[in-house]
C-alpha cells in the first residue's frame, strides 16, 4: 500500500512562525556593507570576491554584518561565527591545510544520519566556531517550496545556527551550516514538530532521494517522479535514518532521458523515464517547423540569427543511430533503433512527443571518483512499469540491497561491487537474463561471460563436424 | 532479539576497537547465531541505540557504531 501521512500537512504561515521583525531582517544599508571589515585579516579570502562569478564570501560578509547588527539576545550562537569562519578559512589558505576536525558522535536521538559533526582545531583563536555541525534537511519533492517555508527555516537557522545555508547539497537537501551540539535537538524538534520537515540522509544510509520536476511541470516526463520519490522516501525511512549499509546509497528519479537530476551520473540506482512504443509524430507540426512557423528548441537560442531551420542538418543528421529520414515530405522514425537521446524531441517539441506506453529504465552503479574513478550507471533493466505503490520496484531494490549488504566491503559503493563481481553475477542477483539493451553507455555493451549451461549445446563441439564447414 | 542484543554488546565490550562497521556487528552476531539475518541484526542494533547502550559515529560519508562510554563519547 502506498504511504499515507498520519495527519494532513498544515499550511505553514510565516507570519505565525517568524522570529525576526522586518527591521531586524533588513538591518544594514549597502553603504554600511561597503565599509564593513571582517574582524580578522582575510586578504586571500577577499580575492575570491573578484571575477565574474558570485562568491560565497560576498554572501558570508552580508550575513556577518547582519549578525553584528542584531541584538546579542536574538541569536543563540555567537554573532561572530561567520567572521570566525572566514578568519579560519584564511588561516587554512596560509597553512595549506584544513583546520576542521571532521566527524563524531553528534546527532539527534535515534537517527544515524542527517547531522555531520564538525569542529575547529583552532578553538582558542576562533571560539565561536569551536562546533560547526552541519544538518541536512530532506527537501520536498522537486524542491517545491514557497516563501513562507523558506523564510521560516531561514529564521530558525539564524536563531539557532550560523544563519549560513547551502541551497542545496548534491542529494538536494537544504544544508544548515554550523551550529553547536546543544542546538541540534531543538532544531530537530522545530523542524519536525513545527515545520513538518525531516532530516535527510548522511553516512552509510540511503541518502535523501531526489527527483526532477516530473509531471508537475514537464510534458516529457514519462513517470510521476515526485510520487515515486515520495513513496520510496517514506517506505525506506528506516534505511534513511538508521545506517546499516556498507556505504552511501542514492536513488534519483529522472522523468525522461534528458536527465535533469543527472541520475545516470549521480546515483547508485538511477530511474529514468522512458517509453516502449513509438515517438508520437504530428506531421503538420513537423511541416510548421520546416516552414519556420514554429521556432525550434521552444524558442531558445533566439538571441541570435542562426538562419532558417534545417531539419536535415539540425535533426536528422544528428540522430546518433541514424533512425530518422524524410520520405515523401513526411518524417519517419525507425523506433526500434531509437536510443532515447531526446535530441529530436527537444528540438521539435510540438511535433515529436514521447510514446504513451511509459515506464522507466533502471540503471545501477554511478558514483564520484573516490575509488576506481567516476562511473556512470549501467543500464540493467531496460523497461519496467511504474505504478503506485511500486511493489515491482521495491522488489528490485531489496534484491540489490540484500546482495550489497552481504557481499559489499566497508565503504564499497554498489558500482564498485558490480565491477568486482561482474555484470553476470549482478544479473543472477536480479534474476534477469542478459539482454542486448544492457549498455554501459550508448553503443557500448558490457562484456558478458556466458556460462556453459546458458549456451545451447554447451561449449563442447565436434571438431570434425566444425571443420567440415570451416576449412583451416 | 535479546540474544542478538547480548551478542552485540559482548562484542562491543570485548573488541580491541571502539568503533565498528555494521558488518562487524553482523559477523559477531552470526558467530553466536549463525542463521541471524542482517535485517534482524539491524533491528537489534537500533534497539540498543534507542536504549542508549550503543551510539552512532559518523564521519559524514560513512557511519559506525560504538559502545556508549567507551572510546570517544563526547564532543572533541
Amino acid at each position: 500500500m502506498a504511504f499515507e501521512p498520519r495527519e494532513e500537512q498544515k499550511e505553514l504561515k510565516y507570519q505565525e512562525l517568524r522570529i525576526y521583525s522586518d527591521d531586524e531582517l533588513h538591518n544594514y544599508t549597502e553603504e554600511e556593507l561597503k565599509n564593513f571589515k571582517v574582524k580578522h585579516p582575510i586578504p586571500d579570502v577577499d580575492e575570491l570576491e573578484k571575477g565574474p562569478w558570485p562568491s560565497f564570501v560576498a554572501d558570508a560578509k552580508r550575513e556577518a554584518l547582519h549578525r553584528k547588527k542584531l541584538a546579542d539576545d536574538r541569536m543563540l550562537i555567537n554573532s561572530e561565527c561567520v567572521e570566525d569562519l572566514l578568519g579560519q578559512l584564511q588561516v587554512s589558505f596560509d597553512d595549506g591545510e584544513t583546520h576542521w576536525k571532521h566527524g563524531g558522535i553528534v546527532g539527534v536521538f535515534g537517527y544515524g544520519g542527517g547531522v555531520i559533526g564538525r569542529y575547529s582545531d583552532l578553538q582558542e583563536q576562533f571560539p565561536s566556531i569551536a562546533h560547526f555541525h552541519t544538518m541536512r534537511v530532506n527537501q520536498p519533492m522537486s524542491k517545491f517550496y514557497n516563501t513562507d517555508y523558506l523564510r521560516a527555516i531561514c529564521d530558525l537557522w539564524e536563531y539557532r545556527g550560523s544563519g549560513l545555508l547551502n541551497m542545496h547539497g548534491s542529494t538536494g537537501d537544504i544544508i544548515f551550516l554550523g551550529t553547536f551540539t546543544e542546538q541540534l535537538e531543538p532544531v530537530f524538534y522545530e523542524l519536525t514538530h513545527v515545520l513538518q520537515q525531516d532530516l535527510g540522509g548522511s553516512g552509510s544510509n540511503l541518502r535523501s532521494p531526489s527527483c526532477c520536476l516530473g509531471k508537475a511541470r514537464c510534458e516529457w516526463s514519462c513517470i510521476d517522479t515526485q510520487d515515486m520519490c515520495y513513496e520510496l522516501t517514506h517506505y525506506y525511512q528506516d534505511e534513511l535514518h538508521r545506517p546499516a549499509f556498507p556505504y552511501k546509497f542514492k536513488f534519483k528519479f529522472d522523468g525522461c532521458p534528458n536527465g535533469c537530476v543527472a541520475s545516470i551520473a549521480r546515483s547508485d540506482m538511477s530511474y529514468i523515464g522512458t517509453w516502449r512504443d513509438n515517438i508520437r509524430i504530428d506531421q503538420e507540426a513537423v511541416q510548421a517547423y520546416i516552414g519556420g512557423e514554429i521556432p525550434p528548441n521552444g524558442g531558445a537560442h533566439s538571441g541570435r540569427d542562426w538562419g532558417k531551420f534545417d531539419i536535415q542538418k539540425e535533426v536528422i543528421d544528428l540522430c546518433p543511430t541514424k533512425c530518422m529520414r524524410m520520405e515523401d515530405g513526411k518524417l519517419e522514425i525507425n523506433d526500434k533503433e531509437c536510443t532515447r537521446c531526446m535530441h529530436c524531441i527537444n528540438v521539435m517539441p510540438r511535433a515529436l512527443r514521447p510514446g504513451l506506453d511509459t515506464g522507466c529504465s533502471i540503471l545501477f552503479g554511478a558514483k564520484a571518483p573516490i575509488l576506481e574513478g567516476a562511473q556512470m550507471s549501467v543500464l540493467t533493466i531496460p523497461f519496467v512499469k511504474c505504478e503506485p505503490p511500486y511493489e515491482n520496484i521495491k522488489e528490485i531494490v531489496e534484491k540489490v540491497w540484500d546482495w550489497w549488504m552481504e557481499e559489499g566491503k566497508n565503504r564499497e559503493r554498489l558500482g564498485e561491487l558490480i565491477q568486482r563481481y561482474g555484470i553476470p553475477k549482478f544479473l543472477e542477483v536480479l534474476e534477469i537474463p542478459a539482454m542486448p539493451q544492457m549498455v554501459t553507455e550508448p553503443r557500448s555493451n558490457p562484456y558478458i561471460f556466458w556460462k556453459e549451461e546458458d549456451v545451447p549445446g554447451g561449449f563442447k563441439r565436434d571438431i570434425n563436424e566444425y571443420r567440415a564447414r570451416h576449412k583451416r | 532479539m535479546e540474544e542478538m542484543k547480548k551478542a552485540i554488546l559482548d562484542f562491543a565490550k570485548s573488541s580491541k576497537k571502539t568503533k565498528f562497521y555494521f558488518s562487524d556487528l553482523e559477523k559477531a552476531v552470526q558467530k553466536v547465531i549463525p542463521k541471524a539475518k542482517a535485517r534482524e541484526i539491524k533491528k537489534a542494533a537500533t534497539a540498543l541505540i534507542n536504549e542508549e547502550k550503543l551510539i552512532y559515529f559518523s564521519t559524514g560519508s560513512s557511519t559506525m557504531y560504538g559502545l556508549k562510554g567507551r572510546g570517544q563519547t563526547e564532543d572533541h
